[in-house]
């Protein structure tokens, strides 16, 4: 008895220290782009309005390493594209058990660059994340519209960057609308 | 319902399943660990300098007084002519310099270089396109190889030496402003006042990053374009950009590192000091080595405190390798490549046609061809020494290879080098398929023969090379280039400086660079081997010795 016991709890400390590891890797996607940061954010800017029959709209386009310049320091190059869709954020929002992902919204992609000087698109992981909130059917959805929104046609010429004030909550705002 | 075995085991169940929904939240929350820069925290050698900006604007010559610029000046040499009556030997100073001259020997390899003589990717050319390239020029009326390189009065003063930010001379007009008014930019709309040179006169002082930035923030023909380090947003820049040239810090000018005597300015692209070894000199003093180095201020020991031990990696490293991190940090896109053999493409109605990139940057253009651009760029890293070669008009090449524009030598055995941070500029352009050699092109001469008028490539060859008095085959090829530019300006504050992990790890940033051993980044396979093979014996020992010990103590029980 006691040696299962042991066992057991053994396999639930290398399951944890597995699933530690594995965090950041499950959670959240990583993908290089070949376009500069802002070719990549205006790319899926024009991916995400081609998904409008999805309810998708852009919501904001934020620089966070503005903000740090400002403050005096240095960081690489940053945007936060952030889109959502009332046909999948309303479900959500309407049932009290699960209005809490509202911390979630809206959906956002960041496109920034790293030291080896490539431009990289991080996502979450929304099936995952579905998943384990209880909300496994309709960000699957999401999920199965975030691939288009990183597929890329370079047939197409480099579309201009959509600088979208971020909108003001529920009614959006002047430039966007918001979920 | 499943009922389980043990009794408990509900429990742990029920923990490991609560375990699985709450890891991946510590898992990003935990942010991963930024490495913290080096922070010198001992008083810098730097201080002294804190006084000195507000002293550089105060004059004890008020201009608008003097009144000899009391006149209505028609043109830019009539102001010249009055500057003169006090300043007697200002157009006899500047007449020797590399600024007026735009002709330089280097002494050390005897090439004959200077901006009207070099070709390079980016306009390729000044002969048979002076009337736009002197633009730049600290002249009046360069507007073919006829100018008088004697005449005091064709010196302009007040594109140094303008305070008001509103004297601008004009690609088109030989080095002049406009006197009357003047659509600008071309076929625009918009229209720019005649230049009010009794107003600017009056208000002249010393040079700023403003009057030095009005050319060589433009450099290769637009803001940002060349250099990558120096942009127009060194005009009024944040701490962040640049350390000493923060306007609400240090708040340098340029000239306070580009010192100059009798006009001549310290620093030079054609023969850069890749290595100053002599330590700090007073400013001021008989001194003949450049004063625009790192080293002239700072010295060649700048690190104390817990990061003394940078000091050892100043025998490999230039300053600048560390302190700039990336260049284009202002937010502007420098250009990375140009490509001319792309040039004449035009729209559906057979007019030429510019295309646009996300960032708002033309991407193709008729005139020109296709170019490309980025920002925050991490720097191409290479041994350099100061000597640089240039491929000159008259040099061969061998067209199946890159040809380098200039080549920077240097190597990690030659004592004299450093690795230094530079910004590699990649184009393809026009050449001599005949003779081998680079090709002088009129691109925006008043002549049809233009390029930017008729789009033909070969008679703007064949014209710029009658004009330069060169021998030209008569075909006229495509040739891969690329020309380096040492990163030096855009300076970022001791906290952002490079961090040891961005070279000391496998891919670094100086992966490619040979002659240099980086623990993290280089292994030794024997070393490696020998490591494996003791960590493995001592394994073996101990599990031989706990083996003996469990025996022995089996036997004895």
């Amino acid at each position: 008895m006691m040696k299962a016991v042991v066992g057991f709890i053994t396999g639930i400390v290398f399951v944890g220290l597995v699933g530690w590891n594995m965090a950041d890797v499950m959670m959240l996607r990583e993908v290089a782009s070949p376009y500069s940061v802002e070719e990549t954010a205006a790319r899926i800017q024009r991916n995400i309005q081609s998904l409008s029959a999805n309810g998708w709209t852009l919501s904001g386009l934020r620089n966070p390493a503005k903000a740090v310049a400002n403050s005096g320091s240095n960081v690489p190059p940053v945007l936060l594209i952030e889109a959502c869709s009332t046909k999948y954020s309303g479900p959500i929002l309407k049932d009290d058990a699960t209005r809490i992902l509202s911390i979630l919204m809206p959906c956002t992609i960041t496109v920034y660059k790293k030291d080896d000087g490539k431009t990289y698109i991080g996502l979450m992981n929304a099936g995952l994340m579905g998943k384990m909130f209880g909300v496994g059917d309709i960000m699957a959805k999401v999920a199965k519209d975030q691939e288009t929104f990183v597929t890329f046609d370079s047939s197409k010429p480099a579309p201009p960057l959509i600088k979208v004030r971020p909108g003001g909550g529920g009614a959006g705002g002047k430039d966007a609308d918001g979920c | 319902m499943f009922k389980f075995k043990y009794k408990g085991a509900e429990l742990i169940v029920a923990f490991v399943l609560s375990l699985g929904m709450i890891w991946p939240a510590y898992a990003t929350s935990d942010a991963k660990a930024v490495d913290k820069a080096p922070v010198k925290t001992k008083g810098s050698s730097v201080d002294v300098f804190d006084i000195a900006t507000e002293q550089d604007k105060k004059s004890t010559a008020d201009h608008s007084k003097f009144k000899e610029l009391q006149v209505d000046f028609k043109d830019g040499p009539a102001v010249t002519k009055a500057c003169l009556a006090c300043h007697t030997e200002a157009s006899k100073q500047l007449h020797k310099t590399k600024h007026w001259n735009w002709d330089y020997i280097n002494a050390d390899t005897k090439q004959h270089l200077g901006k009207k003589n070099v070709i390079n990717n980016f306009c390729t050319s000044v002969p048979s396109n002076y009337k736009f390239c002197t633009a730049c020029h600290i002249g009046y009326g360069w507007e073919d190889e006829n100018f008088d390189f004697t005449a005091e009065e064709k010196v302009d003063c007040l594109v140094c030496h303008d305070t008001t930010a509103s004297y601008k001379k004009l690609p088109g007009l030989a080095g002049h402003p406009n006197y009357k008014t003047m659509e600008w930019p071309p076929h625009s709309g918009k229209f720019r006042a005649p230049t009010d040179l009794k107003r600017i006169a009056q208000n002249v002082g010393k040079t700023s990053r403003a009057t030095c930035g009005a050319c060589h923030f433009r450099g290769g023909g637009g803001d940002a374009v060349k250099h990558g380090d120096l942009d127009s947003t060194l005009t009024n820049p944040s701490r962040y950009l640049d350390v000493h040239m923060d306007a609400k810090g240090l708040d340098f000018s340029c000239a306070k590192c580009h010192t100059s005597d009798s006009h001549e300015v310290a620093g030079s692209r054609y023969q850069p000091t890749a290595v100053d070894d002599k330590g700090t000199f007073i400013r001021g003093s008989k001194d003949e080595r450049n004063a625009a180095t790192c080293v002239a201020c700072h010295g060649n020991v700048p690190h104390d405190g817990e990061y003394e031990k940078m000091n050892s990696h100043t025998d490999k490293l230039a300053c600048q390798t560390c302190h700039i991190p990336a260049y284009a940090r202002g937010n502007k896109h420098t250009k990375m490549s140009w490509d001319w053999s792309t040039l004449g493409e035009m729209d559906e109605n057979g007019k030429p046609k510019k295309i646009f990139g996300s960032e708002g940057k033309v991407l193709y253009d008729s005139k020109k061809g296709d170019f490309t651009y980025d920002r925050y760029v991490i720097p191409e890293y290479q041994w350099f020494n100061g000597e640089v070669e240039f491929t000159l008009a008259d040099t061969k090449f061998d067209p199946s290879q890159v040809l380098k524009i200039n080549s920077f030598k240097g190597n990690a055995d030659d004592g004299k080098s450093r690795i230094w941070p530079t910004k590699v500029f990649r184009g393809k352009q026009m050449y001599d398929k005949g003779n081998n050699t680079l090709v002088v092109t009129s691109l925006s001469d008043d002549k049809e023969t233009a390029l930017w008028k008729n789009f033909d490539i070969n008679k703007a060859v064949e014209y710029g090379m009658k004009y330069a008095g060169r021998d030209f085959s008569g075909q006229v090829g495509w040739i891969e280039t690329e020309m380096s530019w040492p990163i030096t300006h855009m300076v970022a504050p001791k906290e952002d400086v490079v961090a040891c992990h961005q070279c000391h790890t496998e891919n670094g940033r100086l992966a490619g660079i040979d002659g240099i051993y980086m623990p993290g980044a280089n292994n030794t396979p024997l070393l490696d081997k020998l490591g494996f093979a003791l960590a493995l014996l001592t394994l073996i020992g101990v599990l031989i010795h706990g083996a003996i010990r469990y025996f022995m103590h089996k036997r004895g029980g």
